[in-house]
């Protein structure tokens, strides 16, 4: 289970970015998360992950609570999650294969050979077979992509965290990726939360929604019903209209 | 210009300060807290030593044969004024040892593999590369920085060994072709003016600016702020801020090692 409660935080740049946002994703959902630029999406994932701290509340990752553990603690639970990042976030300094690779070495107790064939596995299943022994600077935007997402869930943990896991993709490429994350967590399933401006593609994918905006969380629900919602501004937003309150 | 400007950029100048001096006081805290018991991951290690190292050495062959020829011409209108050929070595030896060699190389360090870290770290953090250690449950301090500050006090100290000794010889040459000074009147020279201690206090003179170049790169590559533009800033600051740390301790070092 992933709990947000009472969570707020804010920036210099952009004060009360989150106030008091209350989430509660179960186990083995697919939860989904709209909103327009520059709305608190992906701090909120990073909330979540324990890369920030949020100014209010508390955040409840796998049982553990995030705001008052130590380092080490987090790194714990940490463990038992992946997270694709909006910007890729892959090694520059090595390689496909080794970026692939490299949570199971640095968490260590799998066999060599094991994590080959994991990793090849992984990068058959994202197309990217034939790419190990590249650099990430070698490949496209959509393969990078792809590349995060095979880091993210080499793994296979217990919660999945997707920052725009199909930003900048065509729709062919785009609808390939949610095949792959719904095989995958078919496969393990495990909680995912998943951040995308591509609305339409993301309620194909995920059971929940949610949509925010000024810092607070307007919509939560079943994802058939958000175009229904009786706040006009998810309306608008979900709609794509141009007469509205946003 | 008004006294509240002045106050004003007096001011925010101090903070500024304050605020990189804080932060490089919390990195050093941490990497010494990673450092005990010392968990380096010696691929990164190995990887940054051959890198900062190795790659440095034609850079700081060329500065040092340069510097004790040119350690050798200045004291030239002496020697050739007084027949003082017996002091050569003594000269360019002390002067090397103790004072330019390690500050130029240090220098030509700092611009080229201090410059590097920034820049390297710098691009890291925009592109969200510390998070994604963080997020794998690796610590970054640990896994990046703490192989590279060990990596740059090793091979600067390397550096500066190898330097003394090509200056030595870059002297020799120039004593010889300048001013007919033999290699054996220079080795005597030095032989029998110099002490080691004359040769140690450069060394730790290298080890302490090692320090002061990691500490600033490193601290300046991990808080860059604003994309590419920031990483230009930071890479600006960081040479800046190991220049001037460099000329500090070189202060202080030489009071107390005098």
């Amino acid at each position: 289970m992933v709990q947000l409660e009472k969570v707020s935080k804010s920036f210099p740049q952009a004060p009360r970015l989150l106030d008091g946002v209350d989430i509660s994703v179960p186990t083995g959902c697919r939860w989904g998360l709209i909103g327009p630029g520059a709305s608190g999406k992906s701090v909120l994932l990073k909330l979540v992950a324990g890369l920030l701290r949020p100014d209010a509340g508390r955040v409840i990752l796998a049982g553990r609570d995030m705001t008052a553990a130590t380092e080490d603690e987090q790194n714990e639970v940490r463990t038992r999650v992946g997270m694709l990042f909006q910007n890729y976030a892959l090694f520059d300094f090595m390689t496909v294969a080794e970026n692939v690779a490299f949570p199971l070495v640095r968490r260590g107790g799998v066999a060599r050979d094991e994590i080959d064939a994991r990793v090849a596995d992984r990068l058959r299943a994202v197309g990217l077979a034939g790419s190990e022994a590249k650099r990430p600077s070698e490949l496209s935007g959509g393969m990078k992509r792809r590349l995060g997402i095979a880091r993210a869930t080499i793994t296979q943990p217990e919660v999945v965290i997707y920052d725009e896991p199909t930003a900048g993709l065509d729709p062919v490429t785009t609808s390939k990726v949610y095949d792959l994350l719904q095989a995958d967590h078919e496969a393990t399933g495990g909680t995912v939360l998943a951040v995308s401006s591509d609305v339409a593609a993301l309620r194909s994918f995920v059971s929940r929604i949610a949509f925010i905006y000024q810092g607070k969380l307007r919509y939560d629900g079943p994802v058939e019903h958000i175009e229904e919602a009786e706040d006009p501004v998810v309306r608008q937003f979900v709609r794509g209209g141009m007469e509205g309150p946003i | 210009m008004p006294v509240k400007t002045i106050a004003g950029t007096l001011g925010s100048t101090i903070v500024g300060l304050c605020r990189e001096t804080g932060g490089m006081t919390v990195l050093l805290w941490r990497v010494l807290r990673a450092l005990v018991p010392p968990t380096l991951d010696w691929r990164e290690l190995l990887r940054n030593l051959h890198k900062m190292g190795n790659k440095s050495v034609p850079i700081v062959v060329l500065t040092a044969v340069f510097t004790g020829g040119i350690m050798v011409i200045q004291s030239g209108v002496f020697v050739r004024r007084f027949g003082a050929t017996g002091l050569v070595g003594w000269g360019a030896g002390y002067a090397v040892f103790r004072e330019v060699g390690p500050i130029l190389i240090g220098l030509m360090f700092s611009g080229r593999v201090g410059a590097n870290n920034t820049a390297e770290l710098g691009t890291m953090t925009v592109t969200e590369q510390l998070d994604g250690l963080r997020a794998l449950a690796i610590d970054p301090v640990r896994f990046l920085i703490v192989p590279r500050v060990v990596a740059m006090i090793t091979m600067l100290f390397c550096l500066t060994v190898i330097g003394d000794l090509v200056a030595v010889i870059g002297a020799v040459v120039v004593a010889q072709a300048l001013l007919g000074v033999s290699p054996w009147t220079f080795y005597w020279s030095m032989i029998e003016h110099l002490h080691p201690v004359d040769f140690t206090n450069g060394l730790i003179k290298a080890l302490a600016f090692g320090f002061a170049i990691a500490l600033s790169s490193c601290h300046f590559g991990i808080t860059v702020r604003g994309g590419a533009v920031g990483v230009g800033r930071a890479v600006n600051n960081a040479v800046v801020a190991a220049a001037v740390s460099i000329f500090l301790l070189d202060f202080f070092l030489t009071y107390i090692l005098r």
